[in-house]
């Protein structure tokens, strides 16, 4: 079956969501449970001189108070082990938990939290990237070099780590260029914020512990807890009851841990449900701020020849899974362009900030807008108009890129007239308007992950996956696929999904490998039954195994229709009384690359199945105050081949629209010390409905061989890559002034307007 | 502060969906935590505490509120109206079949309110235009959708009860 013949999606987690009888995880009650609290450091740098939690123990009411003291002391995190579940002995960030609590009531546990006596020293907070990699600065974790370290993950004091691109002779190039253009781009920090606050629920019995959490990716929460815990696997089991969004935000393990072990210390069910505030201040996935120098050299007829950059990124006080992120930098600085010589320098620099961590395609968003808004820079340089500019310089099929992979089939060229078409481009606007323009790339990402396929005697069918849906639909999508290999109905078949007590591994709802990973196992598991199924049908209908079709909810003999019989009555002809399938992602072939990455390779070095987009958006300035509005977006995507377009236009509109958002409002403000000052949805605003443009979506769809099921690429993250670098330009050739800023608010377009610095003002 | 012991409970009589809950609260507690914790209705979603999401939106008399700021002994006497009162036994109202199937949910954590919302805009004015529906569902953030379906799928719901 062709994709084009797929059904319409029918949501299986729909009804749940639109009655409301839907359970996420703060809708979780277990009989006995108690309420947990955290008490956090609030400080963001200092030393620890006294932590007393006796009195909040004594309190009536109080079943658990827990501290560094008791629990495994262990540090954990790929790349540098520079974890502990509890501050130690001293405190790295305002949102550092110093002790829990579990106690009948939310007003108990509150008391506890006051009774705790927590005395400390404070020390200079280190929030400055620069200062903090200048000679002699002080250091955020002074004991680094005792860490354990893994990966290509070169260190030396705050850099956590270090990555490198270099190709031809980048040096040399520049000095023979025709133009040279240097930029500097300083990009806040800002936050995943789905609406779902996160929660945690956890219940033992006996030595086995099953917790409840929204997380994207269960098998790796459910790690975290065997580590921090010292725990085997089979003793512990994740449930993800439905996920209110995460958007990277929720990827990982993060408060199970401490849920599980304040639940095994009061001996009852403990429930952790976040306040908005907690949802700002206190997990490790907040996006990245980042300082990024570019400068790039071009020939007499507008060709890149040389780009040097240099990348500083605000990691935050500990590693999360931020070890990859300046190789990902790297790679959006280089940028989806042909430039022959190539040097950029990356780095990942601790501060007493919340730490950093995967957001829906960490590092892109601000990448793409510093490399995007300079490429529109160059083009007024040589005075060239920036689609025009963009034609000559972007990879297309079989063209060599900036990092030295040559690329199989692509259609980025085909997205930039697609965008720049539907958009009008080059159509006269009023004075206050403008479009702007920015290509963007995102790679698809390999990972183990597995499936089983079960049509049980009644001949019901279930698909068991380790994948994770936080809302895209992309589970929702692998029945889809498991329903057209068994010629079956999609709503024949029943998912179970994010339960690690049930399913085989995989990577979750993460870096949009959903049904590129696990769309592959659902479909080679229910092909195992689909081949089983052949064969008890060839029995029963005197035919060869091979030559049995099985379409509309029947197994017959090619090209004689009517010799058939039901799939559901050989289900429970199988000897063993059911139908199994069991299947994990086969190797793919990785594309063919000539590395460029000299340092710190956490496998960013070539992409496979790369996504690429362009975006053009209108935006209106009001020239008196510096407010922008987006009015129009026109999106192209070449994600491979489109399984789910209702699913897939979804995908585009939620990400473009939180591209917006990080274009022009959403942005982390703080205080000298590092705290965040603006934590809540008033003060961090979100695009509302009021705010929303019109999105025009257009897909080139080109098959992808060796990516995921039926040339389908990664589809989620892509989205949100290429919008802010559009609203700068937009804003830039409405006002005629830069902004250098993100986000790009209303008093930095007015400020950039007047020629008047902020911080002088 | 209060304690266990102190706690001061009013018997209260809350009107849900045309059914009668008596339950024992204090005086402080919000609606939406009541229509959660104690009449055992967790449809209605709590994405802040302070007005911010409108994850939490009920209707009071058919008007929208922000039940996680709105005491639960206020709305004693009013009729409550939530997600789950609003489809038709299990007939769903046309807005939520209209959101499913034109792509409007996604996570979900927002499709109880936002659908509360749009019900309380089409009682008070069944032919909004599409201002309109920006206006009367601004109070609702949606982080997964962009909107624009959320958008049609109130649009064509006008359509289609007008
Ligand atoms: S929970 Fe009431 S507005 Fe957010
Ligand atoms: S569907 Fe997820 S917040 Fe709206």
């Amino acid at each position: 079956m062709a994709v084009t013949d797929m059904p319409e999606f029918i949501r299986a987690d729909g009804p749940d969501k639109v009655t409301g009888t839907g359970r996420y995880t703060a809708d979780m009650t277990l009989t006995g449970q108690l309420v947990a609290k955290f008490k956090y450091a609030e400080v963001t740098h200092a030393i620890i001189t006294k932590l007393d939690v006796e009195a909040a123990r004594a309190i009536p009411g109080v079943f658990a108070v827990l501290t560094a003291a008791d629990v495994p002391d262990i540090r954990f995190t790929y790349g540098i082990a520079d974890r502990t579940l509890f501050a130690t002995d001293r405190v790295r960030f305002e949102g550092e938990i110093v002790a829990a609590v579990a106690a009948i009531s939310d007003d108990v546990a509150q008391q506890a939290l006051d009774a705790i006596v927590f005395e400390y020293d404070e020390l200079p907070p280190i929030v400055d990237l620069e200062a903090a990699i200048a000679d002699g600065a002080a250091l955020v974790h002074p004991d680094v070099d005792s860490y354990v370290v893994t990966g290509d993950t070169p260190h030396s004091g705050n850099v956590a780590t270090h990555s490198s691109i270099a190709m031809g002779n980048a040096e040399e190039a520049m000095s023979n260029a025709a133009t040279v253009v240097t930029s500097r781009y300083v990009a806040d920090a800002s936050h995943a914020t789905p609406i779902e606050p996160r929660a945690v629920v956890a219940q033992w019995e006996g030595e086995r512990v099953t917790v409840y959490t929204s997380t994207q990716v269960p098998f790796d929460a459910r790690n975290l807890v065997c580590e921090a815990l010292e725990l085997p696997a089979n003793r512990v089991r994740i449930i993800a009851p439905h996920l209110g969004g995460g958007f990277g935000g929720k990827c990982g393990g993060h408060f199970e841990p401490h849920i599980a072990a304040l639940a095994r210390a009061a001996k009852r069910p403990v429930k952790l449900v976040f306040s908005r505030w907690e949802e700002f201040i206190a997990p490790d996935r907040r996006r990245e701020g980042m300082i990024i120098d570019i400068t790039t050299g071009v020939d007499a007829d507008g060709k890149i020849v040389a780009r040097t950059g240099n990348i500083l990124l605000d990691n935050g006080a500990y590693l999360a899974d931020s070890a990859f992120f300046p190789q990902a930098a790297a790679m959006h600085v280089a940028g989806p362009y042909v430039i022959p010589n190539v040097f950029i320098d990356s780095r990942l620099v601790y501060t007493n900030h919340q730490p950093s961590g995967s957001v829906r395609a960490p590092t892109a968003p601000q990448g793409c807008w510093a490399v995007e808004s300079h490429t529109d820079e160059i083009a007024a340089a040589i005075g060239m108009d920036p689609l025009d500019f963009r034609r000559k310089n972007i990879v297309t099929t079989g063209s060599v890129g900036a990092v030295g992979q040559t690329y199989d089939e692509i259609g980025l060229d085909q997205c930039l007239e697609l965008a720049a078409e539907s958009a009008g481009w080059g159509n006269d606007l009023p004075d206050d308007e403008a479009l702007g323009i920015s290509v963007g790339w995102w790679p698809s990402f390999h990972s183990p992950a597995g499936a089983y396929a079960k049509m049980h005697g009644d001949g019901s069918i279930q698909v068991i996956t380790g994948a994770s849906e936080c809302g895209t639909g992309s589970v929702m999508t692998l029945r889809m696929l498991a329903a057209d290999e068994l010629g079956v109905d999609q709503t024949d078949i029943e998912l179970v999904y994010q339960d690690t007590g049930a399913a085989p591994a995989g990577p979750g709802s993460s870096g949009s490998m959903t049904l590129f990973n696990h769309g592959r196992a659902v479909e080679r598991a229910a092909r195992q039954i689909a081949d089983q199924i052949k064969e008890l049908a060839a029995t029963e209908l005197e035919a060869n195994a091979a030559d049995i079709v099985l379409a509309d909810g029947k197994a017959s003999v090619a090209g004689t229709p009517t010799v058939s019989v039901p799939i559901v009555e050989l289900a429970g002809s199988s000897p063993d009384g059911e139908i199994l399938g069991s299947a994990t992602t086969e190797d793919i072939e990785w594309p063919e690359i000539k590395g460029s990455t000299c340092l710190g390779d956490q496998g960013f070095s070539s992409w496979m199945a790369p996504q690429f987009s362009c975006h053009v958006v209108r935006v209106k300035v009001d020239k008196d105050t510096g407010v922008s509005r987006v009015l129009e977006v026109h999106a192209a995507h070449d994600s491979g081949t489109i399984i789910n377009p209702i699913a897939a236009h979804g995908q585009i509109e939620g990400g473009v629209t939180m591209g917006i958002g990080q274009a022009l409002t959403e942005g982390t403000q703080y205080d000298d010390a590092g705290r965040q000052r603006n934590a809540g949805l008033l003060e961090y605003k979100l695009q509302t409905i009021a705010d929303a443009p019109k999105i025009t979506t257009q897909f080139v769809e080109i098959y992808t061989p060796n990516a995921g099921p039926r040339g389908a690429k990664g589809l989620a993250e892509a989205p949100n890559v290429a919008t802010c670098g559009a609203v700068n330009n937009a804003i830039s050739a409405a006002i005629g002034k830069r902004i250098y800023q993100l986000p790009m608010t209303a008093e930095r377009v007015w400020a950039a307007m007047n020629d008047i610095s902020l911080e002088e003002a | 502060m209060s304690t266990p012991s102190n706690r001061t409970l009013n018997a209260v009589e809350l009107q849900v969906n045309g059914v009668a809950y008596p339950v024992a609260i204090e005086t402080s507690r919000n609606l939406s935590g009541v229509l959660r914790d104690e009449v055992g209705l967790t449809g209605t979603k709590e994405g802040c505490d302070d007005c911010e999401c409108g994850a939490c939106m009920v209707l009071l008399d058919g008007q929208p509120i922000n039940s996680c700021s709105y005491l639960a002994v206020q709305a004693q006497g009013r009729e409550i109206t939530t997600i789950e009162g609003l489809a038709d036994g299990d007939d769903l109202h046309p807005l939520q079949r209209n959101i499913l199937a034109m792509g409007g949910v996604q996570c979900g954590f927002c499709t109880p309110g936002m659908l509360m919302s749009a019900t309380a805009l089409l009682e008070r004015n069944p032919t909004p235009t599409e201002d309109e529906i920006k206006i009367g569902l601004s109070g609702n953030l949606c982080r997964c959708t962009g909107y624009a379906k959320i958008l049609d799928s109130v649009a064509a719901t006008a359509v289609e009860i007008s």
